[in-house]
């Protein structure tokens, strides 16, 4: 990781626990004490809630700073990382780069071509819109 | 011969990982098997099924995703396109768009995403109910990828044959053996996403319980709530689906509704959680005695059995007034 990703990363992250410290407070129902803590239904999901969660803010740092990285505007990276479950956040966090990501890409280069050209001939593969399968 | 060349051409060509044969792949051999025995169809299900209502959006380059994503959520009433959805899914530096974000943008389009269980057999049948899933293929090989989403509209099991929204293509028809080994090399993935208070009619409890819990970190407190019911509806044994409809519920100010939905998973399962949770809405529903009785018993449950509470429980206890 780059330096200036990791600076990236720590700033988002001291501003998203300052914000899930805001959204966690409870919602305020007129005329009740505003104390009332609930355990949430991801937390009442998780195994171990306390570790999984100081994890799952660093991740969810990381997971802006990475979406940044890879071209996603400020505030967008703010709200798809707001979308994700705990459990979501941490897997781009730590797959980003190999997960799948679907796209149609098609840069293929020529050994490649012929092999993928051989695979959709046979039906193992659809790269190629002009094949198709003998089976 | 001829054939046995092409074989071992087609077996170097696929790299020897052992994985690409020319046997029918498992899933299509055991429909086919199904539909071979005289007098049934496989599980109850249509013979062949094709939704031509669900529109088509031709993907732009590396933008499956987002059309994808449209295809069904308009396809389920929600008013969106694929430019505006790519906000919400595509990674420039990837050229595509991530699993965990396709789920997290539908349930920011207000629908839940519940991946289904990787069969065939569960894709045909929800799109004999009405849900057509995305899928994630690997057009290419374990080697060389091509990550694609497309929307499975129809299949025909006589034909063997599937019929996708795919890329560019309206109708693109592909054979069972080969859609198989496409959507085998995306592990087996795909969800449909359906409005808060339906589920897809293959989902197992988990998958749905997660897309419920996903969906209520966006979703507004009534929705979410639809969300959970439909879960409890069909599993009304989930803890953590009665646990959301109290949670959703307090954030909706029903307190006494939260109440009620605490209790019942708290002496159903006699869980540290809900009876944390019932003892902080009874507090502030100033029902102090009834509070103080249900936050000893959270202690009790998370000091002998869920040690993950025993904080949250004991500080509550200790908060109480009295």
């Amino acid at each position: 990781m780059t330096r200036t990703r990791r600076i990236l990363a720590t700033t988002v992250a001291m501003s998203m626990s300052f914000a899930s410290l805001v959204h966690a407070a409870p919602p305020t129902v007129a005329g009740t004490s505003p104390a009332t803590v609930l355990i949430t239904t991801e937390q009442a999901a998780v195994s171990q809630p306390g570790r999984v969660l100081l994890e799952q803010t660093l991740a969810r740092a990381d997971v802006a700073a990475a979406l940044q990285a890879r071209g996603v505007s400020v505030d967008a990276a703010r709200d798809r990382v707001a979308a994700l479950t705990d459990a979501e956040a941490a897997h781009v966090a730590a797959q980003i780069d190999q997960a799948p990501a679907g796209g149609d890409a098609l840069g293929v280069i020529l050994t490649i071509f012929i092999v993928l050209l051989v695979t959709d001939i046979l039906g193992f593969t659809k790269i190629f819109p002009f094949t198709r399968s003998i089976r | 011969m001829l054939n046995r060349r092409a074989a071992l051409f087609g077996a170097a060509a696929v790299g020897l990982n052992g994985c690409a044969t020319f046997d029918t792949p498992p899933q299509t051999a055991a429909l086919m098997k199904g539909v071979a025995v005289p007098g049934s169809s496989g599980p109850g299900m249509a013979p062949a099924v094709e939704l031509a209502a669900v529109p088509f959006f031709p993907q732009t380059r590396y933008h499956c995703g987002p059309a994808a994503l449209a295809t069904v959520l308009v396809h389920i009433g929600v008013k969106t396109s694929p430019e505006q959805l790519a906000d919400a899914v595509f990674l420039p530096a990837r050229e595509g768009a991530l699993q965990p974000e396709m789920l997290a943008a539908t349930r920011r389009a207000g629908a839940l995403g519940v991946p289904l269980q990787p069969q065939l057999a569960a894709l045909f049948q929800e799109v004999a109910a009405g849900n057509p899933p995305v899928v994630l293929q690997n057009l290419g090989l374990a080697w060389v990828p091509r990550w694609h989403y497309a929307v499975l509209v129809g299949y025909d099991l006589a034909q063997q044959t599937v019929v996708l929204r795919s890329g560019t293509v309206h109708r693109e028809r592909m054979g069972f053996t080969l859609f198989e080994r496409t959507w085998a090399r995306g592990r087996h993935w795909a969800f449909a996403a359906v409005p808060p208070g339906r589920l897809p009619v293959t989902a197992g409890e988990a998958d749905a319980t997660q897309a419920a819990i996903g969906f209520e970190r966006v979703a507004s407190p009534a929705q979410a709530e639809q969300a959970y019911s439909s879960v409890l509806q069909r599993w009304p044994d989930s803890a953590l689906a009665g646990l959301g409809q109290g949670n959703t519920r307090f954030a909706g100010g029903n307190l006494r509704g939260a109440a009620e939905a605490f209790e019942r998973v708290a002496l159903k399962h006699d869980s540290a959680a809900a009876w944390h949770n019932l003892a902080a809405v009874r507090s502030q529903l100033g029902e102090t005695a009834l509070a103080r009785a249900a936050a000893e018993r959270a202690v009790q449950r998370a000091a002998t059995q869920e040690p993950n509470w025993r904080d949250a429980a004991e500080r509550l206890l200790r908060g109480l007034p009295g």
